[in-house]
């Protein structure tokens, strides 16, 4: 299949004084044509390491990329290619529009009227004769999206371009988004705003401290939802009749809440509820989240493992607790 | 060819408007202004002290302009991320460093023309008994000043693709300082036959290396040129051309290191 992104064992080391450090490690992405595709990972996971390397800007340490089909970082592909980075800063001097003919001259575009329809298409018509250092954060990252779109390219490369935006900028360059790909441009996106991710992107993958926890379709990731269960009048005995693998349950002052995979059908306990004469409050389906995939990918960091244990307040789960407690101390 | 020089369009812009570069240009008119009528300067009313007080004064303003606009142009660029936009476009990285130099250049010779100019009125109106060709003859340093000012760039270029502005800035004065004051002593050495083989070794290594910045004062290095030379017109075209050839050892040299470099 052609690809627009693909790379094999790509691994980027950095020499630190405290030895060396691999933030990318043997990293397999493959990304269609025509997708928008998340990449996702918490800070420091090696996002923009990677993406600078698919550029070109650094180089590997080992590994293959390849980028449009040539290898990573080839000037042909760069004609075809475009790059928003996380923070931009442009010229603060220009204005609006002379940074667009700037930009479009390192293409050797000198058209002027290309340069305005993109700052009109990006809502920018009024302002691009206003100097640069006048422009919001939301005006600086639409003039990036503007300047991404000089090239009309195929493949664009949106590192966080939400970054420190308000909702309406926010959906606005969404929207953008969906219009590119719409346009049958690929586009590679790096994003902390999970929700925006599950909305636009058709794939994703998600990167933990330089290796990759998952790469797949959206629908495919997020398939297996969960069930909650809540059920009042109880006694502990049912509730650790069904504690297992993969039911969570907990259950205090008589109240039963149980978290169970929708594969597990939930009539056999709702039954068993039913004869303990117990009262059953609700039974809420849940889709599983972006946001529950990437915790799950990203578990065994301390930070989560904290995050875990404030969830776990009831008395049934204080030895899993101290469990945790443990092994953190071990740390 | 278009993107280096619209990279070399867009530096200009930005030199001419950084604030610390017009201060120094401004102290250096500020003292230009003021030269005749100070009073060391004024007692004898001395011409020559005069001349060479001014272009001293273009000399020193220029060189600090020259590092200091020169040392910061990569890393800033690098550490605003701006690099990243034009890197990824079609834009090889000695197109950039090459648009970069062209821009620091372009900007140094805007604002050398200025304090050029400034000289060339402050004579015309003080020294009123000099005749024409005597402002003319004085123009002329400037025009060597600037072609020394592209080398120091080019130096201060190449430097500034591996070490931080700070040490830059004391690594590219220092080259220009001994090519300015030693080169002289250094030729002399390398010619100087009853010297140890290796002193005269190390001073020919030092004198092809460092930059020989000092045969661009006209002013008083031409009287000390050995008899080959036989035109002055010569001796111009000579130093430009060493200045061009130096300029492109310097940048090629850069682009080099640059083009590893992770940025
Ligand atoms: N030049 C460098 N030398 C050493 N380490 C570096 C260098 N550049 C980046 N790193 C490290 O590489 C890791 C990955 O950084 P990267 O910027 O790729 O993360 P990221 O996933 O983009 O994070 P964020 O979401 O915060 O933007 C970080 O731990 C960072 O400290
Ligand atoms: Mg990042």
């Amino acid at each position: 299949m052609n690809l627009a992104i693909e790379t094999k064992d790509l691994t980027k080391t950095y020499k630190t004084s405290s030895g060396p450090q691999s933030v990318v490690k043997n990293l397999d992405l493959q990304v269609e044509r025509g997708e928008i595709f998340g990449f996702l990972g918490p800070n420091g996971a090696g996002k923009t390491t990677t993406i600078k390397i698919l550029l070109g800007i650094i180089d590997s340490t080992s590994g293959e990329a390849s980028v449009l089909g040539n290898p990573a970082g080839d000037i042909e592909s760069h004609k075809k290619l475009s790059y928003l980075p996380e923070k931009p800063y442009y010229y603060e001097h220009m204005t609006g529009v002379e940074i667009m003919q700037f930009y479009a001259s390192l293409f050797g575009i000198k058209d002027r009227d290309l340069c305005e329809r993109l700052l009109n298409r990006v809502n920018l018509g009024n302002d691009m004769n206003r100097p640069i250092s006048q422009y919001s954060k939301g005006m600086q990252q639409r003039i990036g999206l503007a300047q991404s779109l000089l090239n009309d390219p195929e493949l664009l490369f949106l590192d966080e371009p939400t970054g420190g935006l308000d909702p309406i900028a926010h959906i606005e360059i969404r929207d953008l988004i969906l219009k590119f790909r719409d346009e049958g441009r690929t586009v590679f996106i790096s994003s902390h705003e999970l929700s925006d991710v599950e909305r636009i992107c058709d794939r994703v993958a998600i990167i933990n401290k330089g290796e990759l926890v998952h790469q797949g379709r959206l629908d495919q990731l997020l398939s297996g939802g969960r069930i909650e269960i809540t059920a009042d009048n109880l006694t502990e005995e049912i509730a650790n009749k069904f504690r297992g693998d993969d039911f969570t349950v907990s259950f205090k002052n008589g109240r039963l809440i149980a978290d169970i995979p929708d594969s597990a059908h939930p009539g056999e306990m709702l039954d068993a509820i039913r004869a303990a004469n117990g009262d059953i409050v609700s039974v809420i389906p849940r889709r599983k989240r972006l946001e529950d995939l990437f915790l799950e990918s990203v578990a065994g960091d301390n930070v989560l493992k904290g995050r875990k244990m404030s969830k776990m307040t009831d008395d049934h789960n204080a030895a899993e607790a101290v469990e945790v407690t443990t092994e953190e101390g071990a740390n | 060819m278009g993107a280096i020089l619209s990279i070399a369009k867009t530096t200009i812009g930005e030199a001419i408007r950084r604030r610390v570069l017009l201060v120094i240009l401004l102290v250096g008119v500020l003292f230009l202004v003021i030269a005749p009528g100070l009073s060391v300067l004024s007692l004898r009313q001395n011409y020559t002290v005069l001349t060479s007080f001014t272009l001293g004064v273009i000399q020193l303003t220029s060189a600090v302009i020259a590092i200091v606009l020169t040392v910061y142009l990569l890393p800033n660029e690098v550490e605003r991320r701006t690099i990243y936009t034009i890197l990824s476009k079609p834009v090889y990285r000695w197109h950039f460093l090459l648009g970069k130099y062209l821009g620091a250049v372009g900007a140094l010779g805007m604002m050398m023309l200025l304090m050029s100019t400034v000289l060339v009125l402050v004579f015309r109106i003080m020294q009123q008994q000099a005749s024409m060709d005597d402002v003319l003859q004085l123009a002329t340093a400037p025009i060597f000043f600037f072609v020394q000012m592209s080398l120091l760039a080019a130096v201060a270029m190449f430097f500034s693709t591996f070490v931080s502005p700070i040490v830059n800035f004391f690594l590219s004065g220092g080259v220009y300082l001994v090519g300015t004051l030693f080169s002289p002593v250094f030729q002399d050495l390398s010619n100087n036959q009853t010297l140890p083989a290796a002193v005269k070794g190390a001073a020919t290594v030092i004198h092809s290396i460092v930059p020989n910045f000092a045969q661009y004062n006209i002013q008083g290095g031409i009287i000390n040129q050995g008899p080959e030379l036989r035109s002055i017109e010569l001796y111009y075209v000579q130093i430009v051309v060493y200045a061009l050839f130096y300029i492109a050892a310097f940048l090629i040299a850069g682009m080099m290191i640059f083009d590893r470099k992770e940025v």
